[in-house]
C-alpha cells in the first residue's frame, strides 16, 4: 500500500530558487545545484531499474515531482530494450538474447553483418550506424510531444518531418494521399469516390459526437462502416485502415480505427504539411537519454553498470550487482528485460512482435518526400505473396536522419504476426521492397533509348561513351547489397494496442505487497511492460502515468511544470499548450513551410 | 547571433557547475540573454571581431554533467556536436589532473567535431591565494605541469576561482575568440549558401499558426 503522504510537488518545493531577477524565477535544478554526495545514496525514493522509454519518462516525471530516484542500468548505454545501438552493440546484444540473458523478452536473434562493416579497414565503421531495437515514429499531436516540450526534452534533441505513406498493392508502392489538392488532383479517383471520402474525413474529425452514424458498427470492423455507410472502395478502405490509420489487420473495431485515422489528420499541419515527426540520431534511444538527463537535472542519480540483484519488501532493501544496497522508501520498478535472476512476478509476456531491421547500401531517396529523409511502407493483409493476415510496417530512414552514412538507408520491418509465420512475411516485404528499388533503379536508365543499348541476346548494355565515367557505375544492379541483416522476436505483455488503454499497461493489477512468492528475488516489484508492436510512441505516456500514479497516488502533478526561462511565453495558450515563442537564434531557425489547405477544410 | 554547444568535464567536486553559475549569475546584469534553464544554462559574451573591429555576440549552450559523470553515466547525446568543452581540475588535488587528462582523451574518441575547443581549467585557487594563512591550502598543481600538458594538447589554459570570480570570464571570452576564428569562414560560406534553416529540423516548441484543429470544428 502505498498510504504515505503525498512527498511536496516540484512547485511547492520551491524554495531554493534562483531569484536572479523578479520575472526570472526556475525551479530548484537539484542535479546541478546541489552538491553532491561522496558515496551512493543510502536511502531513495523510488528505485528504477533499466532505461527505457518508459522507465526514463517515469524517472523525469518522478525526479520533476520532487521524488528522489535512482536509476540504474545494466547495460553500459542508455535505452535498454529501446536503445540505440552501434553495430559493435548490435553484435553483443545478439550474442545475450541467444545466451537467454533476457529470458521471456527476446529470442531467436539472428544477425548478418556485412565484411564492409566487420573489417577495422572496412568502408564503414561500427558507429556510423545508430539501430533502434523499437523504432518509433512520433505524431505532431499527441500527448508525448506535449511532454517532450514541456519538460524542455527537446530541447536536446532534433526532429525531422515524415511525409510519405506508402500502401503496397499490386505489386507496387501507392502514395498516400493526404491533402485536399491531393485527392481531387488524382486523375485515377471517380468524382463519386473523391466526395465519399471527404465526407468521411468529414465525419472522423469529430466522430465521437455522430452516434448515429457509427454507434450499429460499434462492436464491428471499421472495414464495414466504411464500405456500408461512406460506399468506400478497397483502395481507399486500405489507405485509411493501413496508411492513415496504421492499424493491424481488417478486424481492427470500429471505434479504434476511428481514433487511429483522426490521431493521423489532427496531427496534420500542427508543424507543417506533414503528420509524423521522429528524432535524428535515433529513436526512442535518443528520447530516452533525454529524459534521463532531465531526471539527473531534476535530481535523480544516474549508474550504468549495474544490476537489482534482489528486493525484499519487508526490510525495504535493494541489493545491487556490486554488493551496494539501498533502501527504498516506496517503490521498485523494473523493465521486464533487467528483472533479477529468480524473479518469480514478471507478468506474462504474451505478445510476440517480430523484427527484421536491414542496412541497405541505397540511399533510397526516391521513396522520400523532397528534402526529407524518411518514409514508411505499409503491406496491408493479403498483399504479399505468403497472402499475410496481419500488416507488415517497414519504416525507412535515410541518411538525412544522420543513423547512418550517406549512400545507405536503414529499413526497420515489424509485424504483430504470432509463429514462425511472422519471419515469412517479413521475408515477403522485404523481397518486395528489393524487387521495387531494383526496378525504380533500372527503369531511370531504360526511359532514355540512346543512353541503352540491347545486346545479341537481349541483355542490356549501357552506353558507357555516351553516359560518361560518373554513370558507369550507374549500371543496374542485380542485386542489393546488404550491410546488416537482424532478425528477432520480442516478447510483451501488451498488445499492440487499439486505443491507448490504460488497463493494457495495468500489468501490475493486485498488490503486490500483501502477495509474496516465496524465494523469489522480486517480490513488491512494478513491472514496466517491453515496447509492444505499436509503431508510434503513443502508448509510452499511457504507461508512464500508470505507474506514476501507483507512486505518488495521483496524476495532478505529472509533468506539472513552469520553467519560466526565456522561452517561456506563449503564443496562444488556449489553442495549444506546446506553443512558447522562440529566441532568435538564426542559425536554428526553419523556413515556414508554404502553408497547406487541410482536408477538414473543404465544404462538401 | 552564433551559438554554440560548450560541455562540462571533470571529477565530481572540482568545481565545474560553480564555474559556469558564476559566470552566468556575474554577467546577469551586464547581458540580459543569460538563463538557467530546465535543459541546459545559456549565456550570451560580446567579442571583436579582428578584421573588422565589428562586435559579434556568442551564445552559449552550457550542458553541465548533472551529476550523470560520476558513475560514467554521461549518454551519446551529451558529447554530440559539442563545440566547446570545459575540462576542469582542482589545483589543490594532485590525481585531479590526472583525471581531467583522462576526460580529454574521452572527448576526443567520443566527439567528432573536428574543430572542438578544449580548455583546461584548474579550479579553487582561492584556496592557495595565500591571503588567509589559515585556511590556505598548498596547491598541488603547478601551474607550468598542466600548461605544458595544455600546449602539447593543443588546449587553451586558464586557472580560476569560481568562489571569487577570478579568471572565470576570461575562459569563456577565450574560447568564444577561439570558436569564432575557426568558425567564421565556415559560418559566412554557410549564410551564403543556404540563409536559414540549413538542417531542416522541426522547431517543437513553434506549432504552425495553420493548426488542423481550429479550422474543422
Amino acid at each position: 500500500m502505498y498510504t504515505t503522504e503525498r512527498r511536496p510537488s516540484m512547485a511547492e518545493r520551491r524554495p531554493a530558487v534562483v531569484s536572479m531577477s523578479a520575472q526570472n524565477v526556475v525551479p530548484h535544478l537539484a542535479g546541478i545545484e546541489d552538491p553532491l554526495p561522496d558515496t551512493t545514496p543510502e536511502k531513495v525514493d523510488v528505485l528504477i531499474v533499466g532505461t527505457g522509454m518508459v522507465e526514463s519518462v517515469l524517472a523525469a516525471a518522478l525526479s520533476w515531482q520532487g521524488s528522489n530516484v535512482l536509476h540504474i542500468d545494466r547495460n553500459d548505454h542508455y535505452g535498454d530494450s529501446s536503445a540505440t545501438l552501434t553495430v559493435d552493440q548490435i553484435k553483443k546484444w545478439v550474442n545475450s538474447v541467444n545466451q537467454d540473458l533476457f529470458s521471456g523478452c527476446y529470442n531467436n536473434a539472428k544477425l548478418y553483418v556485412s565484411t564492409s562493416v566487420e573489417n577495422h579497414n572496412g568502408k564503414y565503421a561500427s558507429r556510423d550506424f545508430g539501430i533502434d531495437l523499437a523504432p518509433k515514429i512520433l505524431f505532431a499531436k499527441s500527448d508525448l510531444l506535449s511532454i517532450l516540450v514541456r519538460s524542455r526534452v527537446h530541447q536536446y534533441l532534433e526532429f525531422q518531418s515524415l511525409s510519405n505513406f506508402h500502401t503496397f498493392e499490386n505489386d507496387n508502392f501507392e502514395k498516400l494521399t493526404n491533402t485536399k489538392q491531393e485527392i481531387f488532383t488524382d486523375q485515377k479517383l471517380p468524382l463519386m469516390t473523391k466526395r465519399n471520402l471527404m465526407k468521411f474525413i468529414k465525419f472522423v474529425l469529430n466522430w465521437e459526437e455522430q452516434l448515429q452514424v457509427w454507434k450499429p458498427y460499434a462492436n464491428r470492423p471499421l472495414c464495414d462502416l466504411l464500405v456500408e455507410k461512406f460506399h468506400l472502395e478497397k483502395a481507399q478502405v486500405f489507405e485509411l485502415l493501413f496508411s492513415i490509420g496504421l492499424c493491424y489487420n481488417m478486424q481492427t473495431g470500429t471505434p479504434e480505427a476511428l481514433q487511429r485515422i483522426r490521431r493521423y489528420l489532427s496531427s496534420f499541419d500542427v508543424y507543417g504539411p506533414f503528420s509524423v515527426l521522429y528524432s535524428k540520431y535515433g529513436g526512442p534511444g535518443e528520447l530516452s537519454q533525454g529524459f534521463c538527463r532531465s531526471a539527473a537535472v531534476g535530481g535523480a542519480t544516474y549508474k550504468l553498470n549495474e544490476t537489482l540483484t534482489s528486493y525484499d519488501p519487508n526490510t525495504k532493501m535493494a541489493l545491487f550487482g556490486d554488493g551496494s544496497q539501498v533502501y527504498v522508501t516506496e517503490k521498485v520498478v523494473t523493465s521486464p528485460s533487467q528483472a533479477p535472476r529468480d524473479s518469480k512476478n514478471m507478468p506474462p509476456q504474451k505478445y510476440e512482435v517480430h523484427r527484421l531491421t536491414c542496412v541497405v547500401e541505397k540511399s533510397c531517396e526516391q521513396w522520400f518526400s523532397e528534402g526529407e529523409s524518411a518514409a514508411v511502407v505499409v503491406f496491408p493483409p493479403g498483399s504479399l505473396k505468403t497472402n499475410n493476415n496481419e500488416v507488415v510496417q517497414a519504416f525507412i530512414l535515410g541518411s538525412g536522419s544522420e543513423i547512418c552514412p550517406r549512400g545507405t538507408s536503414v529499413w526497420y520491418l515489424s509485424t504483430v504476426q504470432q509463429g514462425s509465420r511472422a519471419e515469412m512475411d517479413l521475408d515477403a516485404a522485404l523481397e518486395a521492397m528489393e524487387a521495387s528499388l531494383i526496378r525504380e533503379s533500372s527503369t531511370d536508365l531504360e526511359r532514355d533509348d540512346s543512353l541503352v543499348q540491347f545486346g545479341p541476346n537481349g541483355e542490356t548494355l549501357i552506353n558507357s561513351v555516351r553516359l560518361g565515367q560518373s554513370f558507369k557505375q550507374y549500371v543496374p544492379r542485380e542485386k542489393i547489397q546488404f550491410l546488416l541483416k537482424l532478425y528477432y522476436t520480442q516478447y510483451t505483455s501488451t498488445p499492440a494496442f487499439n486505443v491507448v488503454d490504460p488497463s493494457f499497461f495495468d500489468i501490475n493489477k493486485t498488490d503486490s505487497d500483501d502477495r509474496l512468492v516465496p524465494g523469489a528475488s522480486d517480490n513488491g516489484v512494478l513491472y514496466t511492460a517491453m515496447p509492444s508492436g505499436e509503431i508510434s510512441y503513443d502508448e509510452v505516456v499511457t504507461a508512464v502515468k500508470v505507474l506514476y500514479e501507483k507512486i505518488v497516488g495521483s496524476d495532478d502533478d505529472f509533468f506539472d511544470l513552469d520553467f519560466e526561462d526565456e522561452d517561456d511565453t506563449p503564443m496562444n495558450k488556449a489553442d495549444y499548450e506546446n506553443a512558447i515563442e522562440d529566441d532568435e537564434d538564426v542559425d536554428m531557425n526553419v523556413g515556414r513551410h508554404e502553408s497547406a489547405e487541410f482536408v477538414g477544410e473543404m465544404e462538401i | 547571433m552564433l551559438q554554440f554547444k560548450l560541455v562540462l568535464l571533470g571529477d565530481s567536486s572540482v568545481g565545474k557547475s560553480s564555474i559556469v553559475h558564476r559566470f552566468v549569475k556575474d554577467s546577469f546584469d551586464e547581458f540580459r540573454e543569460s538563463t538557467i534553464g530546465a535543459a541546459f544554462l545559456s549565456q550570451t559574451i560580446k567579442i571583436e571581431d579582428k578584421g573588422s573591429q565589428q562586435e559579434v555576440v556568442i551564445k552559449f549552450e552550457i550542458w553541465d554533467t548533472a551529476g550523470q559523470e560520476r558513475y560514467k553515466s554521461l549518454a551519446p547525446m551529451y558529447y554530440r556536436n559539442a563545440n566547446a568543452a570545459l575540462v576542469v581540475y582542482d589545483v589543490t588535488q594532485q590525481d585531479s589532473l590526472a583525471k581531467a587528462q583522462g576526460w580529454v582523451n574521452e572527448l576526443k574518441t567520443k566527439v567528432g567535431e573536428d574543430d572542438l575547443v578544449i580548455c583546461l581549467v584548474g579550479n579553487k585557487l582561492d584556496l592557495c591565494s595565500g591571503e588567509e594563512e589559515n585556511s590556505s591550502k598548498p596547491k598541488a598543481v603547478e601551474s607550468s605541469e598542466a600548461e605544458g600538458y595544455a600546449s602539447e594538447q593543443g588546449l587553451l589554459f586558464h586557472e580560476v576561482s569560481a568562489k571569487t570570480g577570478e579568471g572565470v570570464r576570461q575562459v569563456f571570452q577565450s574560447i568564444g575568440e577561439k570558436l569564432y576564428e575557426s568558425k567564421k569562414h565556415e559560418l559566412a560560406a554557410s549564410k551564403g549558401r543556404h540563409g536559414v534553416g540549413e538542417t531542416g529540423n522541426v522547431q517543437l516548441q513553434r506549432p504552425s499558426t495553420n493548426d488542423a484543429t481550429s479550422c474543422c470544428s
